[in-house]
């Protein structure tokens, strides 16, 4: 997972990520917790949040 | 009649219901997997923060977007605040909270001035409602009748709160609509559910007549034939239509039919899009145990390094946050000069918090920025190009299309409905 230079830091990714994974403040930043399963990316509303292929 | 409206925010929804009532056949795209854009309710650790506003709506029960709510027949109930307190120093000539402080109510503003700027001020609350000033800033016309900086601080935080300006970026006659609006309307009421009470409400209204909502649909284009709005295209599909509404803000707007606007008679047009600032600011979420503002409507904080006000919607709605505790959020501007500086705004912001509540107990749920692409409002209030485009039937609302003088989602609640008048059939 990988967070682009769109994020502003709204926070909403973090609400919908269920390994609590996402920390916020002023920009998002994924951490070890993550696992890759991309069900934040598509809440983004600026299309920051880029998964692996 | 068909129309098309483009995102499920709070412009787009109220726009769609309204035109489902009226009997319309509407379809709305939303390119999220989630409806209300940033005026929706966001579960986070058993509370219900919000995608964006402040589960809060400027002028309550009366206001322009209460009114709408109730045409359109969208079941909400929203509860009018108790009181808006502003917090001053115990001392006069104290700069910040640290050796104490009271809180005083919102229209005893006069207090902490000299006798003679009382009655300055006492003078100018009467004269301005009859002949209000124009041609400046707010902040240089407040300098220009009483010299005491405390009404420029006071003028700072409301500001910052209501509009994420600063007095010296909002212009004097945008804020003296905000004080007509407030007289006529009253002040601030909480929605019970918070946002997502009303954008469900709305929702309901939409499917009950018949309208479509689509999530998880991004338009690409927006069809112009004749000249004229006609429709979209989603996932590469045509969908026609009579009229088009956007909730995304003009410039975003423009984009999507960026091959017909560039001609030469739409300069003026996308000149007066590459002047749109939108406005930044910084939500810091809190929970506690203990009330933190104690009451049901807005703290002001003028003596602070940035937090501009604060409210504690659980006061109304205990249901937005776990049982036993309180949601508690504070609101500070930013300035364009600071966006890239957010997280020492932040630490500023936590330091405020830390000085408006000593010796309280609380614990920082979520810091939440906005600027840019997803700002506080797409258009800083005031400067609003109007909800009509070069392109005949494609109207934009939202906060980007805001009516005068009105705060936020009152402005586009006066939007839609400026928006409605247009709408022909």
């Amino acid at each position: 997972m990988k967070i682009n230079d769109n994020c502003v830091g709204c926070g909403q990714c973090t609400s919908f990520c269920r390994q609590g994974a996402i920390v916020v403040r002023g920009k998002a930043r994924i951490t070890d917790a993550c696992v890759e399963c991309g069900i934040c990316a598509p809440y983004c509303p600026v299309k920051a949040i880029e998964v692996p292929v | 009649m068909k129309a098309i409206v483009i995102g499920a925010g709070l412009g787009g929804l109220l726009s769609a219901a309204r035109l489902s009532k009226k009997g319309y056949d509407v379809e709305v795209f939303e390119r999220l997997p989630i409806t209300g854009g940033r005026f929706t309710n966001l579960e986070y650790e058993g509370f219900q923060l919000s995608s964006g506003a402040f589960h809060m709506l400027p002028h309550g029960p009366g206001g322009p977007l209460a009114r709408l709510l109730k045409e359109v027949g969208a079941d909400v109930k929203i509860i009018r605040s108790e009181k808006t307190t502003i917090r001053i120093p115990l001392k006069k000539g104290n700069a910040d909270y640290r050796q104490g402080f009271r809180d005083i109510p919102f229209n005893e503003f006069q207090k902490p001035l000299s006798h003679k700027d009382r009655l300055k001020s006492a003078y100018l609350v009467v004269s301005t409602r009859k002949d209000p000033p124009k041609g400046s800033s707010l902040q240089e016309w407040i300098r220009s009748q009483v010299k005491d900086e405390w009404l420029v601080k006071l003028a700072d935080s409301f500001c910052g709160w209501s509009l994420s300006m600063r007095s010296d970026e909002v212009s004097v006659e945008e804020v003296f609509e905000v004080i007509e609006n407030l007289y006529l309307f009253g002040g601030p009421g909480v929605p019970m559910g918070g946002c997502k009470g009303i954008t469900d409400a709305l929702e309901k209204v939409i499917t009950s007549n018949g309208g479509i909502i689509r999530t998880k649909s991004e338009v690409s284009k927006i069809l112009v034939e004749n000249g004229k709005a006609a429709g979209v295209v989603v996932d590469g599909t045509e969908y026609k239509a009579d009229f088009v509404i956007s909730n995304i803000g003009h410039a975003s707007t423009a984009g999507l039919c960026s091959e017909v606007l560039s001609e030469e008679i739409h300069e003026e047009y996308l000149r007066t899009l590459k002047t749109l600032q939108p406005s930044a600011g910084i939500k810091i979420c809190l929970s506690a145990e203990e009330p933190l503002v104690g009451h049901s409507g807005v703290l002001l904080t003028p003596y602070t390094r940035r937090v501009n006000g604060i409210n504690e919607v659980t006061q109304v709605d205990p249901s937005l946050a776990p049982p036993g505790k309180h949601l508690t959020m504070s609101h500070q501007h930013v300035a364009p000069e600071n966006i890239g500086k957010l997280e020492e705004e932040i630490e500023m912001g936590l330091q405020d918090l830390k000085e408006i509540f000593p010796g309280k107990k609380y614990e920082v749920l979520l810091i939440q920025s906005y600027h840019d692409s997803w700002p506080v409002n797409r258009a800083s209030s005031g400067t609003d190009p109007g909800n009509e485009t070069p392109i005949p039937a494609l109207y934009v609302v939202g906060d980007g299309a805001k009516g005068e003088g009105g705060i936020e989602v009152e402005g586009i609640a006066l939007g839609v409905a400026r928006t409605m008048e247009k709408i022909p059939g």
